[in-house]
C-alpha cells in the first residue's frame, strides 16, 4: 500500500510540477508597441517629487520623465545644454540669462516655456526640501523672473561659480497640472509623489511601489531619439532586494540589467555567455573619516600614524583590481584635481614615528571602526585596518551600523565615532561639491563626520566657490587639496570602479561618472533584438 | 456565548494596546534620526527642521507618543516618513499579498504535513518515518534565507521551470480586485491564465515559509496519532471490524488534531513574521518587505503598524483556533 502511494504522490507531484513550469522567461518583455527594457535594481521610489527628494533610483527615474535645463552626458561628464538653448552670465557671475529651446512640450502638450522654469525653481526653494540646499543661499524665489516666452533671468545674491553645474539636477515640472493637483498649499506634493508633470522622453506607466515602476517612451519626445526605429517602448525598473535574486534574474533572463551586485558576483556573472559587465572608473571616493576634534584621532600624529600604516593596494584587491586609488580628497577625474604629492601610502616605520609623538607610543589604545551593515566590502576593509594596525599597537572594534544609526552617529561631534568608513560621489563636477566637504557649514553631514576645521581652508573655499576666473579658481583648489592631506582628516582611500551586469543586446549604456550609484541614463538605451 | 465573545474582544483590545505602546517605545528609543535621513545626504539644518516639523518630530517622545495613541484610537496610524503616506493605505495595499502568501503556504503545511504525519504514525520506524524524520529537522534547520536562494538557483535558473521572484510576469496585468487575493480574484474573474501564471510565482515563496511550519505539524501529528492509534477506542473500533481508513482518518485522526490545530494557529503567527525573510528574497510586494524596507530607514509608523495588523492576525487566528475545538470535540462544545 505504500509503495503504491509513495508511487502516486511521486506522480501528482511530477504533473503538478509540469503543469506549473513554463518555458524559460525570455530576455526582454515584448509589447504591441515594442520592446520593453527590463532594470533590476535594489533601492525602491517611494517619492518621484523632483523637488522633494533625489538618490540614484528616484533620480534616474526623474531623469526620465523630466527635463532639465542642462544634462550631463559622457565620460568624462560634461555639461549638454538641454532645455537651454543659450545662456549668458553677467562679469560679476551673478546674473545668468537663459534662452529656452521653443520646441519642448510637457506630456500633456503645454509648453515648456519660462515660467515653467521659474515655477519649477520656486517650488524648489519654497519648499526646502531635496534640491534646495544647491541655491538656497544664492538665489530667493523672487530673484528668477521671466524675460518673455522663452527667456528666464537668474539673479544670484552673490557670486556662485558652481550654479550652472547644478542646473541638470533642477527638473522642470508642469505648473498648470501641478496647480491643478494641489491640495491645502502643498503646491502638489501629494500628487507627485507617484505622477509625474514632466517633459521627459518617457511618462508614467504602472506605479506599484516595492514591486515594479513602468515608464512608456514618448515616440513623439522633443528631442527625438538617437536609437531612431530601435528606440524602446519602455523601460520597466523592478525591485529585486537582493544581489543573489539579482544575479539569478538576470541569468533566467528576467532583468536585462542590474546594478549592486557584489564584487565577487561581478566575476562570476562575467563569464556567464552573453552578459555584459559595464565597468567604469567613478568618482565615488572611499574615505575612512576621522573625528577630528574629540577622542584621539584629534590628534593628528595618530590620524598620520593611522595613513602609514594602512595596506592601500588591499583596498584595491578587495575590489578584484576594480578600482584605483586616490591620490588627492579630489577624485581623479574632477576638475581642478591634482596628484597630491606625499599622499600617504603604507610605511610602517614611518608610521611608528609619528605613534611615537602620541600618548599612545607604547600601545594601549583601541579605536572604533563603523561601517554600514550589509557592505561587504566595507567590512573586509575594517578587517584590513584591524590587521595593520595591529602591526603599530593599535586595536580596532569593528561596529556594523544601519544607514540611519551611521547618519545620526555623524551628526554630532561627541557621537562621531573614532573612525568611520564613508562612500561619497560629488554630485556634479565643479570641484565645488567635494572642496565643500572640508568646510565647517558641512559639519553634520554623513560625509563631513571627520567635523574637520581649518579656518584656512574654509577661507579659500568660500573665495573659490564666489571667484568667476577658473585660473584663479584652480590655483585656490591646488591649494586646498595639499592643505587637506597635510591635515589628514581621512584615510584617502580608493576610487571604487562602477558596475552593472546587462545582457549582450541591450545597447546604448553611457556612462557617466557625475551619476549616482547605479544610475543610468534610460534614454539612451535600446534593444538590439527582433 | 456573549461571555466567551466578550473575553475574545477584551483579549484583543488589551493585546493591541500593548503592541502598540511596546513598539512605539521600542523604535522611538532605538537610535537615528529619521527626519535627517528623509532630508537626504547634503541637506542643511533648517531643512531637516523643516522635515521635523511637519512629522512633528520636533516634540518630545512623551508629546508624541501622546499624540500617537490619540490618532490611533481615531483609526489613524499616521504618515510614512518615506513614501510620505498615510500608514493605513499602505497596510491595505500590502497586507493582500502577505495574507495570499500565508494562506497558501499554510495550506501546504497542513495538506503535506498531515498526511505525512499520519503515515508515518502508520508506518512507525520504516524508510518513510525516518525520511520524514530528516525532512521535518531540516524544515526546522535550514534558515529561510539560505533555502530561498537555494530553491531559486534550483529551480529558477538551472531547471528554468519557476521564475526567480515577483508575484506576477512584469507585463500581466493583475485581474481587477475583488478579494484582493491576487489567486481568487483571477479565479472569480474566469482569468485562468493569470491564476496559472499567480501560482508559478507563488509556489517557492509559499514552500519557504511553509517549510518550517509543515516539519512542526507533521512531528505533532505523527505523535499525537501514535498515541491515539494505542488507546482504548481505536482498539475497540479495530474490533468492531471498522474498515482500517475509517479507524484512522475518522476516528485517530480527528482526536489527534487538537494539538495539530494548536500548533497551526501558533505557526500561522511565526509566518506572518516570517515573511520579512522570504518576501525580501523572493521580492514579495507584502507587509513583510514593506516593514523591513521601513525599518532600516527608520520609518517607524509604518513599522508599528506592521506590527500591529500582524499581532490582530496573529490573536484572531488564534480565536479562530479556539472556535475550531469546539467543533472536532464535542466535550468542549458543552462546556
Amino acid at each position: 500500500m505504500l509503495n503504491r502511494l509513495t508511487r502516486r504522490l511521486v506522480l501528482g507531484m511530477a504533473l503538478a510540477t509540469t503543469a506549473l513550469a513554463g518555458l524559460p522567461a525570455q530576455a526582454f518583455e515584448r509589447t504591441d508597441e515594442g520592446n520593453v527594457i527590463v532594470f533590476g535594481g535594489r533601492q525602491a521610489i517611494p517619492v518621484l517629487d523632483p523637488h522633494v527628494r533625489y538618490d540614484w533610483s528616484t533620480r534616474m527615474v526623474q531623469q526620465a520623465v523630466y527635463d532639465a535645463l542642462f544634462k550631463y552626458e559622457g565620460n568624462p561628464a560634461e555639461l549638454k545644454p538641454w532645455l537651454a538653448q543659450s545662456w549668458e552670465v553677467s562679469e560679476d557671475g551673478k546674473t545668468w540669462t537663459v534662452k529656452l529651446v521653443e520646441n519642448a512640450k510637457f506630456h500633456n502638450g503645454d509648453p515648456v516655456n519660462a515660467e515653467a522654469v521659474r515655477y519649477s525653481f520656486e517650488r524648489g526653494l519654497v519648499l526646502n526640501k531635496g534640491v534646495a540646499w544647491m541655491y538656497k543661499a544664492f538665489l530667493a524665489p523672487e530673484n528668477i523672473t521671466v524675460v518673455d516666452e522663452f527667456t528666464v533671468r537668474f539673479q544670484l545674491t552673490e557670486p556662485f561659480a558652481a550654479f550652472q553645474s547644478f542646473l541638470p539636477w533642477w527638473y522642470i515640472v508642469n505648473p498648470a497640472q501641478v496647480k491643478a493637483n494641489e491640495v491645502d498649499g502643498d503646491w502638489g506634493q501629494a500628487w507627485l509623489v507617484d505622477h509625474a508633470a514632466g517633459s521627459g522622453p518617457f511618462e508614467l506607466g504602472r506605479w506599484e511601489p516595492n514591486a515594479l515602476y513602468e515608464m512608456k517612451a514618448r515616440k513623439d519626445y522633443w528631442r527625438g531619439w538617437e536609437s531612431g526605429d530601435k528606440a524602446p517602448a519602455g523601460v520597466v525598473y523592478r525591485i529585486i532586494t537582493e544581489p543573489a535574486a539579482q544575479k539569478a534574474a538576470l541569468q533566467r533572463g528576467e532583468a536585462d540589467i542590474v546594478e549592486g551586485l557584489t564584487s565577487d558576483d561581478y566575476v562570476q556573472i562575467a563569464r556567464v555567455p552573453n552578459i555584459v559587465i559595464q565597468n567604469h572608473a567613478g568618482m565615488t571616493t572611499f574615505g575612512i573619516k576621522f573625528n577630528t576634534q574629540l577622542g584621539p584621532t584629534a590628534d593628528i600624529n595618530l590620524r598620520k600614524a593611522i595613513a602609514y600604516a594602512m595596506d592601500y593596494d588591499a583596498l584595491v584587491a578587495i575590489y578584484n583590481g576594480n578600482a584605483v586609488l586616490e591620490t588627492s580628497p579630489f577624485p581623479q577625474g574632477m576638475r581642478g584635481h591634482i596628484d597630491v604629492e606625499g599622499i600617504p601610502r603604507q610605511d610602517l616605520a614611518l608610521a611608528k614615528e609619528y605613534l611615537a609623538k602620541t600618548e599612545w607610543a607604547n600601545g594601549g589604545l583601541k579605536l572604533q571602526y563603523v561601517h554600514l551593515t550589509g557592505l561587504e566590502e566595507a567590512r573586509r576593509i575594517g578587517l584590513v585596518l584591524l590587521d595593520n594596525l595591529k602591526q603599530i599597537g593599535i586595536e580596532v572594534e569593528l561596529v556594523s551600523e544601519t544607514w540611519p544609526n551611521m547618519v545620526a552617529k555623524g551628526a554630532t561631534v561627541e557621537t562621531s565615532p573614532h573612525m568611520t568608513s564613508v562612500y561619497t560621489t560629488p554630485i556634479s563636477t565643479d570641484p565645488d561639491s567635494v572642496a565643500y566637504q572640508y568646510h565647517p557649514s558641512s559639519h553634520g553631514q554623513y560625509f563631513a563626520m571627520h567635523f574637520y576645521n581649518n579656518p584656512e581652508v574654509a577661507a579659500k573655499i568660500e573665495a573659490a566657490r564666489a571667484a568667476t576666473d577658473w585660473d584663479t579658481r584652480a590655483a585656490l583648489y591646488a591649494d586646498i587639496q595639499k592643505q587637506v592631506v597635510a591635515d589628514q582628516p581621512e584615510v584617502f582611500g580608493m576610487l571604487q570602479n562602477r558596475r552593472w551586469a546587462h545582457q549582450d543586446y541591450l545597447k546604448g549604456f553611457n556612462f557617466s561618472p557625475v551619476r549616482f550609484t547605479g544610475e543610468v541614463d534610460l534614454y539612451q538605451l535600446w534593444i538590439d533584438a527582433e | 456565548m456573549l461571555k466567551f465573545a466578550l473575553e475574545k474582544l477584551m483579549t484583543v483590545v488589551m493585546t493591541m494596546l500593548g503592541i502598540a505602546i511596546l513598539t512605539f517605545l521600542i523604535t522611538n528609543v532605538a537610535p537615528g534620526d529619521p527626519a535627517r535621513l528623509i532630508a537626504g545626504p547634503n541637506a542643511t539644518a533648517d531643512m531637516v527642521d523643516t522635515i521635523r516639523t511637519e512629522y512633528g518630530l520636533d516634540k518630545s517622545l512623551p508629546e508624541q507618543f501622546v499624540v500617537y495613541m490619540g490618532d490611533l484610537l481615531r483609526g489613524d496610524l499616521g504618515r510614512s516618513l518615506v513614501s510620505t503616506k498615510p500608514v493605513l493605505d499602505e497596510l491595505l495595499r500590502y497586507a493582500p499579498a502577505t495574507i495570499e502568501l500565508v494562506l497558501v503556504a499554510m495550506a501546504l503545511g497542513i495538506v503535506i504535513g498531515v498526511p505525512l504525519g499520519m503515515l508515518s504514525a502508520l508506518w512507525r520506524d520504516s524508510w518513510l518515518d525516518q525520511a520524514t524524520r530528516i525532512f521535518s529537522i531540516s524544515g526546522v534547520a535550514l534558515p529561510a534565507f539560505w533555502f530561498g536562494i537555494l530553491l531559486q538557483l534550483l529551480f529558477a535558473v538551472h531547471m528554468g521551470w519557476l521564475p526567480v521572484s515577483g508575484r506576477l510576469p512584469l507585463m500581466t496585468r493583475p485581474p481587477e480586485p475583488i478579494t484582493h487575493l491576487l489567486l481568487v480574484d483571477a479565479l472569480l474573474r474566469g482569468q485562468w491564465g493569470t491564476f496559472v501564471e499567480g501560482l508559478r510565482y507563488i509556489i517557492l515563496p509559499a514552500l519557504v515559509l511553509s517549510f518550517p511550519c509543515l516539519a512542526s505539524i507533521l512531528r505533532v501529528n505523527r505523535a499525537e496519532m501514535i498515541e491515539v492509534l494505542n488507546s482504548d477506542h481505536v482498539t475497540a473500533a479495530r474490533a468492531y471490524g471498522l474498515s482500517p481508513f475509517r479507524v484512522v482518518a475518522i476516528y485517530a485522526l480527528k482526536n489527534a488534531m487538537l494539538p495539530t490545530l494548536a500548533m497551526i494557529g501558533l505557526r500561522f503567527g511565526w509566518m506572518l513574521g516570517s515573511t520579512v525573510m522570504v518576501e525580501t528574497v523572493f521580492d514579495w510586494p507584502g507587509l513583510g518587505l514593506y516593514s523591513v524596507t521601513s525599518a532600516l530607514n527608520s520609518d517607524f509608523k509604518p513599522v508599528i503598524g506592521c506590527t500591529l495588523l500582524i499581532g490582530f492576525l496573529f490573536v484572531l487566528t488564534n480565536i479562530l483556533v479556539d472556535l475550531s475545538y469546539t467543533l472536532i470535540d464535542p466535550r468542549l462544545r458543552k462546556k
